[in-house]
């Protein structure tokens, strides 16, 4: 029981321990803004895995929640002098009903056409902030005014990463829970087929619009705490199909519909697209394209080779050391 | 325990189930038979909530269940299996059947003992651990059955669940079919299998065009000359003979 418990969780034990112990030995301040980020863009993806792998309510407009996150920490920290934690509260609230909305149309939509209902949500939230200069600032974005102290969010780098370390570790909580419990287990159902979910009693469109909410809250405190950490708010970055792709593409490569997927597509990616941005930054302009090159052919690698992802990897290495014991 | 009053369900232009007036008394096994698209899965939706009615009422155990959802009748006690079987195919068979255990149990402990009962009685305990979609048709067919009585139903309504089954799988279906019934649990059952109808059903039904054409004990409704024309023809009765 033990060891299986290892086996089922030492992945994540190995993850998030290394991300804990890591300030001990370095300090260098590259590489510890790289690992806040792999764990946030985790805890992100994770969030979108809730709707997309769980639920399998595939969403590609899940930047719209993480706008809406970063705008309201952005706004009530830079205009009405709020702490981000009220504008993270905020944001979660507005998540929650802008995620039912969007989790009740999922009832008449499915597939394809869910998804691209998402993006059109997050297209018109686009639209919204980059227009209404008054408020929002427009299209040129809003600065994230800097206080330093832990009410006011303004942390250093190693503050940061225990903080979205206890992010990751409550995001990754919640997945287990999905995987282990009474809803979990119907939310698989519904998942699997619709119809024999609803025929075997599950209650499968009120499973469905809890999913996409609760999915879409949990992807606002990532907005909100992101906003906070990079100190800028973009319209046309935290409203783009771009952010929603890579929070997809980050729990595809990962594996999804698992609880570690999500960081372990978080740390390939972040730590390619760091080292890319490193590497090709301002000298070689014609190279600011490459990540989405980049990203293709792993997308295309993982899902030819790997269709359960680097998560789907470690299980298989799980069942034949387990024959090579037996 | 059932009845339907003057049930209509159109599509379109099309009268798939017209008219249809039906009781089924607790611990009855009713069959019902009719030709392809005689609308005898149509009416099985009708009942479990997949589709509204266009006339008439469903009744259940005394409440009026027309228009319900499928999981609300389900929680009623009144369950139905798919003529296209619809495992959770990437789950194992113990998954599959603990969903269905979940919905009278809160606990996943106790629905997963649950489960491995029932799995246990519709002999499939042997493939617990498999995957659903790895499972032959006639493993299947059972795990659809034991994933339906995993809700408790009062009510199961089986759909074609011998189609497609080898002889010794049709006999073990069979069997399983008559233990439920003998323990208490009342069944309607959609059959093509004539022989397999004959030996399970006290009473028979025969639906042909959406419409009702005989009722009646097995012997009377094969001898009934609408239904040999409509449905069994006259091979049937030369070898019966």
């Amino acid at each position: 029981m033990t060891s299986g418990l290892l086996a089922r969780r030492g992945g994540a034990l190995v993850v998030f321990g290394a991300a804990a112990l890591a300030p001990l030995v370095v300090r260098d301040t590259f590489f510890l803004d790289a690992l806040v980020l792999i764990l946030m863009w985790g805890a992100a993806s994770a969030a979108w895995n809730v709707a997309s792998g769980y639920a399998g309510q595939v969403s590609l407009g899940h930047s719209a929640f993480f706008g809406i996150g970063a705008y309201s920490a952005a706004l009530l920290s830079a205009r009405f002098d709020r702490s981000p934690w009220v504008g993270l509260v905020l944001g979660v609230l507005l998540s929650l009903a802008a995620g039912a909305v969007i989790g009740y149309l999922s009832n008449r939509l499915r597939g394809p056409y869910f998804a691209l209902s998402t993006i059109a949500f997050s297209q018109v939230l686009l639209i919204v902030a980059s227009r209404w200069r008054g408020f929002t600032a427009g299209s040129e974005g809003i600065p994230v005014p800097f206080r330093p102290g832990f009410w006011t969010l303004g942390l250093g780098h190693v503050a940061w990463l225990y903080l979205t370390l206890a992010l990751a570790v409550l995001f990754y909580a919640v997945e287990v829970y999905l995987e282990r419990s009474r809803v979990g287990f119907q939310l698989a159902g519904v998942r699997e087929d619709e119809d024999a979910a609803e025929a075997l009693g599950i209650a499968s469109r009120r499973l469905k619009v809890a999913a996409v909410t609760a999915s879409a809250a949990l992807t606002a405190v990532c907005g909100a705490l992101w906003a906070q950490y990079v100190g800028f708010v973009d319209p046309f970055y935290v409203f783009s199909v771009d952010l929603s792709i890579r929070f997809a593409l980050n729990t595809i490569i990962g594996g999804t519909g698992t609880a570690l997927g999500p960081w372990l597509g978080s740390i390939l990616i972040t730590s390619l697209e760091t080292y890319l941005r490193a590497t090709f930054s301002g000298v070689k302009t014609g190279f600011t394209g490459i990540y989405l090159i980049i990203y293709g052919a792993v997308l295309i690698l993982v899902v030819r080779f790997l269709p359960e992802g680097l998560a789907g990897l470690a299980a298989r290495w799980r069942t034949a050391a387990a024959r090579a014991r037996a | 325990m059932l009845r339907l009053d003057r049930v209509t369900k159109r599509f379109g232009g099309l009268t798939a189930v017209r008219e249809v007036t039906l009781e089924v008394a607790p611990g009855e096994l009713l069959g019902i038979i009719g030709p392809n698209g005689a609308g005898k899965t149509t009416l099985f939706n009708v009942i479990a909530g997949f589709y509204r009615p266009d006339e008439g009422r469903v009744f259940f155990d005394g409440h009026d269940v027309t228009g319900r959802s499928p999981h609300a009748i389900c929680r009623l006690g009144l369950t139905r299996t798919f003529q296209i079987v619809k495992p959770f195919g990437n789950l194992s068979v113990l998954d599959n059947v603990t969903i269905g255990s979940l919905t009278r149990v809160t606990s996943v402990r106790s629905a997963r003992v649950d489960a491995e009962r029932v799995i246990e009685t519709c002999g499939l305990a042997p493939y617990a651990g498999v995957r659903a979609r790895a499972l032959p048709v006639g493993l299947r067919k059972r795990l659809e059955v034991a994933r339906a009585l995993a809700t408790r139903p009062r009510l199961l309504l089986l759909d074609e669940v011998m189609a497609g089954l080898n002889p010794a799988e049709l006999m073990g279906m069979v069997d399983l079919i008559r233990r439920l019934h003998a323990e208490g649990l009342t069944l309607v059952v959609i059959e093509h299998i004539m022989a397999a109808m004959m030996r399970l059903a006290r009473r028979i039904v025969v639906l042909h065009h959406g419409e009702l054409i005989a009722t009646g004990a097995p012997a009377e409704v094969a001898a009934d000359r609408r239904v040999i024309d409509a449905y069994l023809g006259e091979e049937f009765v030369l070898a019966q003979a």
